[in-house]
């Protein structure tokens, strides 16, 4: 039965070719489920809003094709809209509207009835702890109220699928920490189905069932958060230092306890089963070859770790 | 449709209801014009009829008033539609399960309203100091509804030049453009007559003489120095023009 479900959302080589030539989404293959907390991991510039934009009916695809809640996005865009609620990356509220103002003005423009709204903005503003301010102007709200009243506003008309892009960008931890729970509670409420992006992978391993990693418009790999990880190794020894690293490389690669080896400018990763048991020998490994170490430290390892295994690239270069 | 364009109008409204600023900056301009303009005026040529018309000038400047506040009405409404533009505020419009053409229409009639409100409270100022309107009331509010379908032309152009505009500060040297020169060259504060035969030129192509030379008659029963029929399709076609740009633009700038 779960097989023949209709997809959440799935993409099939979705392109978006910009006027100036850009490739912000280079055929792009998406498959979520119904009821899953999907997380789209990659660094700024890595084609998640654009994707965003195109599963929202915001932007046309140049090239491939998508379906949300089973409606193509291009020939039923109205059909995807009904289904569908958003958060944009960028606070998107009018600051002279009151929170309970831009609330029912949302639920306006989707035809909601008068009792309707008033009992969902009741039920939605405690769910976000916002009853207090919803009087007020939104201008005097601070970022993180600002925020959770863009995430109520999304769940206003009980949309079947959420998409939320980058939903804690400039929150200082504790209201990110806030808002997740929000989504915690809202998963172990309903069937909803969440697509969000970050580029925070502490919010992906939080919240995310499945991660998809993007970088350069294109899907490096894809899993649940756990399974990412790992078959990163149970530790990650991270070792940087002067010298000619070849020959260290070659000598640690040789090891059958090491995993995996990735390397950036400022350090060489080691994926390991036993950080502890063996630090010592990979640490003379370097100085019997010419390479001094500077610094070692041992921690489990992340997705950050998962993303600079694929893409050779730290997830917060920028 | 009507639904959707309910909703964004009464979000307007409401926000320019409470605004206090606004109201201040939209009508303190035009009632300086009636208010000093016109007492000066006033005083130096008493209640005699201007030269070549049948009006005292309060009366004879009231309608040009009201066209240019409606113009400078439809430069803020250009604005606010940028500003939403700007802020991303558009996107909650255009994720919502409604008409596109609705968003547009939702913001130009918010706007032609407030200048329907401001035409008529200068109207008030004038009659306070001593224009007087004519016995038609019939015609009042024909000369209202035509200001509106007049503004709403100009809160097309402004729209359209709003959606296209990068920023603000490019947006308001294309309305500038616009927007002093249509009430100078124009019959608002002087009769056409009088004009060199260039400005008279000029005066013709723009639209704001019909509709001066149309209130003027209706509202405080002066003749029409232009064939009535003439002004009217002028004002329409006006109207027409302007919301056609607008929707062309917007169009063009969302999917």
């Amino acid at each position: 039965m779960s097989s023949e479900r209709v997809l959440a959302i799935e993409t099939d080589d979705l392109t978006k070719r910009y006027d100036d030539d850009i490739l912000a989404v280079d055929g792009l293959n998406l498959e979520v489920g119904q009821g899953i907390t999907y997380a789209l991991l990659g660094p700024n510039g890595a084609g998640k809003t654009t994707t965003i934009s195109m599963l929202t009916t915001l932007l046309q695809p140049t090239g491939g094709q998508a379906t949300v809640a089973g409606f193509d996005v291009v020939e039923q865009p109205d059909q995807v809209r009904l289904q569908i609620g958003v958060t944009f990356q960028e606070i998107v509220l009018d600051p002279d509207l009151t929170g309970r103002q831009a609330l029912d003005v949302h639920g306006r423009l989707y035809r909601q009835g008068k009792a309707e709204r008033r009992q969902k903005i009741e039920e939605l503003g405690r769910l976000v702890e916002l009853e207090e301010a919803l009087d007020r102007r939104v201008k005097t709200y601070s970022g993180g109220m600002k925020r959770r009243l863009e995430l109520i506003r999304g769940l206003m008309t009980e949309p079947r699928i959420l998409f939320l892009d980058e939903p804690t960008q400039g929150l200082d931890p504790q209201n990110r920490t806030a808002i997740w729970e929000y989504l915690h509670r809202l998963r172990s409420e309903g069937d909803l189905t969440i697509l969000l992006t970050t580029h925070y992978m502490e919010e992906a391993e939080a919240l995310a069932d499945r991660v998809g990693i993007i970088d350069h418009g294109r899907l490096v790999v894809e899993g649940s958060p756990e399974g990412l990880i790992e078959d990163m190794g149970a530790d990650v020894i991270s070792v940087s230092g002067r010298g000619d690293r070849s020959a260290f490389l070659e000598a640690i690669k040789a090891r059958a306890y090491v995993q995996h080896v990735d390397e950036s400018e400022q350090d060489i990763r080691i994926g390991v089963d036993n950080g502890n048991h063996r630090l010592a020998e990979l640490v003379g490994l370097a100085s019997q070859d010419g390479f001094v170490i500077q610094d070692v430290s041992i921690a489990k390892p992340s997705l950050g770790d998962v993303f600079l295994k694929y893409t050779g690239r730290q997830l917060r270069d920028r | 449709m009507t639904a959707a364009i309910a909703t964004i109008w009464s979000k307007h409204m409401s926000k320019f209801v409470k605004n206090g600023e606004e109201w201040m900056a939209t009508l303190f301009m035009p009632i300086l014009w009636i208010l000093l303009f016109g007492a000066g005026m006033k005083a130096m040529m008493g209640d005699m009829p201007l030269a070549g018309t049948d009006l005292p000038y309060v009366a004879f400047m009231a309608p040009g008033i009201v066209a240019l506040t409606a113009l400078s009405g439809a430069v803020n409404g250009g604005a606010t539609l940028l500003d939403e533009k700007l802020r991303g505020i558009l996107k909650e419009y255009l994720v919502a399960p409604i008409p596109r053409l609705s968003i547009l229409l939702g913001n130009m009639l918010s706007n032609a309203t407030k200048s329907l409100l401001q035409a008529i409270i200068i109207l008030v100022v004038a009659v306070l100091i001593g224009a007087s309107l004519s016995g038609n009331v019939l015609g009042w509010l024909l000369g209202l509804a035509l200001m509106l379908v007049f503004a709403l032309g100009f809160v097309g152009i402004a729209s359209g030049v709003a959606m296209r505009a990068p920023n603000t500060g490019a947006y308001h040297a294309l309305i500038f453009i616009l927007n002093l020169p249509l009430l100078f060259a124009s019959n608002a504060l002087y009769p056409i007559d009088i004009m060199p035969a260039w400005l008279k030129v000029v005066a013709y192509i723009n639209p704001t003489t019909y509709i001066i030379d149309l209130t003027r008659n209706l509202w405080f029963g002066a003749a029409t120095t232009i064939n009535g029929w003439l002004s009217v399709g002028v004002v329409l076609a006006w109207g027409l023009l302007g919301t056609w740009l607008g929707y062309a633009s917007f169009k063009r700038s969302v999917r």
